[in-house]
């Protein structure tokens, strides 16, 4: 479903590579939790998948493309496969729930027929179809990431990629948005979430790739957050004596 | 494709910029005016050309007393140079050039000034024997006046040859020359226009970057990123090339036609289905030159 072989991303005035030879197995149906401190290359990692960034070295296939070889005609096509959820929502301030979510199945040339249908299921599924006619402005940070999720599989993705959606979000908060992951994956939806969160990377033991400066150090199937390396606030501290030496 | 949609995001990018769409009007309204005004001064020069043309006759002046001494040495012309010119006018040589001719003395001359300078104080001074006798030639062919000019330059008794398009050319030189500087603002104006197309829609773009950036991550296709942009300045420029064909079309009813025409009966103008011929062609060009700017523009800005 995604296969990342041997890749490394340089950026342009950066001596150290983002991604440093890196390769990934992820199968269909896979719930996978990509941890490490900023800047470790998880955001780099999704953007690959996602086809907004091209690796300097290494092949790439997400849901049988070539992603270092595809055209960039067939680019949206792709997406239309893969849902994206981040830590800040990126909601339309001006447009209601339900518009939200519908927004993103009018750009793609959805009837309105279909649009009709499935926004309200989506809605549904997330628990806000009281509040379709909503600002996203009124609404809590949970209920806004909940959008979020609703307008990222309401046109039903076969991966859905998570760049730390809990990040701005209170433990209890972040809890039910976690609990609807699980339920999306359990309908057959592989998700890749980048997190920080302790807690719920140890609570639902599932697999773990850890980065550290563009490298993974820890790829453990139904592990926890902390159970190979210390956590990323040592991480931390250690790495400048590290750089000096 | 939902044109709905399409049609929703333009009215909002519209809405939004409404100055900036403004002076697009009035920047395309104008350099449209002024290439169509052009336009129109061809037109004009190329209507004279055929009527003047036409007309246009050689006039040879025979020597009065008060010709100057060195093109008139003998003063008057004598009837002998009459009849030679008029006898070299009927020749052979000169038929295949010549279509009609005829000869106007003293009295026919004074009569005509009189008459074109009624009311002048020149017409009380000068008297008839100032006046060249002159034959009048009509040419077969315009373009060849110049074996008439070239014949009868020199000839004893002839002061001067003079074609009368030499006169003619000036004023067609100068409405080129006119009709050329209006080409030069209208293309300077034309350039700013789009310019100002690419900033606007950059402006746009910028201010939906949200819109813009949520459409990439569903996978919205390049096309209908773009086409709202796009059709924006389309819809712009579309604007002021109408206001512009209704301009060049007022330009020719109520001041050429209303004003010159009725007070220069003798000079035919350019008429409303010239204009009417160049409207189309100004709403074309402004549309095609506003898709041009604000694709490009739009290209530059949303890359994948």
């Amino acid at each position: 479903m995604i296969s990342i072989s041997n890749v490394t991303k340089l950026h342009k005035g950066s001596p150290r590579p983002a991604l440093d030879n890196v390769s990934i197995e992820i199968d269909k149906g896979d719930f996978v939790f990509l941890v490490g401190a900023s800047g470790s290359g998880k955001s780099t990692l999704l953007r690959l998948i996602l086809r907004e960034d091209v690796p300097s070295k290494g092949s790439i296939h997400v849901l049988g493309e070539n992603l270092v070889a595809i055209p960039s005609r067939r680019v949206p096509q792709f997406r239309r496969k893969i849902g994206v959820v981040f830590q800040d929502f990126r909601l339309l301030p001006g447009k209601t729930v339900f518009q939200n979510v519908a927004f993103s199945l009018e750009v793609i040339g959805k009837s309105s027929a279909f649009i009709s249908d499935a926004v309200p299921e989506v809605l549904k599924l997330v628990g806000l179809e009281e509040k379709a006619d909503r600002l996203p402005g009124e609404l809590s940070g949970g209920e806004q990431q909940r959008v979020a999720l609703a307008r990222a599989i309401v046109n039903k993705p076969a991966i859905l990629l998570a760049d730390e959606p809990t990040g701005n979000l209170d433990p209890n908060t972040s809890a039910d948005i976690v609990n609807l992951l699980e339920k999306i994956s359990q309908s057959g939806t592989t998700i890749v979430m980048a997190t920080h969160d302790v807690g719920i990377v140890d609570r639902l033991k599932r697999r773990v790739i850890e980065l550290k400066h563009g490298v993974i150090v820890r790829d453990d199937k139904k592990s926890g957050y902390e159970t190979a390396l210390p956590n990323t606030d040592q991480v931390q501290t250690i790495e400048p004596s590290g750089e000096q030496a | 494709m939902r044109f709905g949609f399409v049609l929703s995001e333009i009215g909002q990018g519209l809405r939004r910029n409404v100055s900036m769409v403004v002076s697009i009007i009035l920047v395309t309204f104008l350099s449209l005016t002024f290439v169509g005004t052009a336009g129109l001064l061809q037109a004009q020069i190329g209507q004279m050309k055929n009527y003047w043309y036409d007309r246009a006759q050689v006039a040879i002046y025979l020597c009065t007393e008060t010709s100057p001494g060195d093109a008139c040495p003998q003063g008057e012309a004598s009837a002998d140079v009459k009849s030679t010119v008029e006898a070299s006018l009927k020749d052979e040589a000169l038929a295949a050039f010549v279509d009609k001719f005829y000869f106007e003395d003293h009295q026919a001359a004074f009569d005509k000034f009189q008459e074109q300078f009624a009311g002048n104080s020149v017409a009380k001074y000068v008297k008839a024997e100032q006046l060249n006798e002159t034959f009048w030639v009509k040419v077969k062919d315009p373009e060849k006046s110049a074996v008439i000019v070239e014949s009868f330059t020199g000839v004893a008794g002839v002061e001067e040859v003079r074609d009368q398009r030499s006169y003619l050319d000036q004023i067609f030189n100068i409405l080129n020359a006119a009709s050329i500087a209006a080409v030069g603002i209208a293309s300077i104006m034309l350039a700013s226009s789009v310019l100002l197309i690419s900033t606007t829609i950059r402006l746009s773009a910028f201010s939906r970057r949200r819109e813009i950036g949520i459409m990439r991550l569903v996978g919205a296709s390049n096309f209908y990123i773009q086409l709202p942009f796009i059709l924006e300045g389309v819809v712009a420029a579309t604007v002021g090339s109408l206001l512009a064909g209704g301009a060049v079309i007022a330009i020719v009813q109520f001041f050429v036609q209303g004003y010159l025409a009725t007070s220069m009966p003798l000079t035919s103008f350019v008429g409303l289905e010239d204009a009417l011929l160049l409207a189309p062609g100004l709403l074309l060009a402004g549309v095609v030159l506003a898709a041009i700017a604000s694709g490009f523009a739009i290209r530059r800005y949303l890359k994948i």
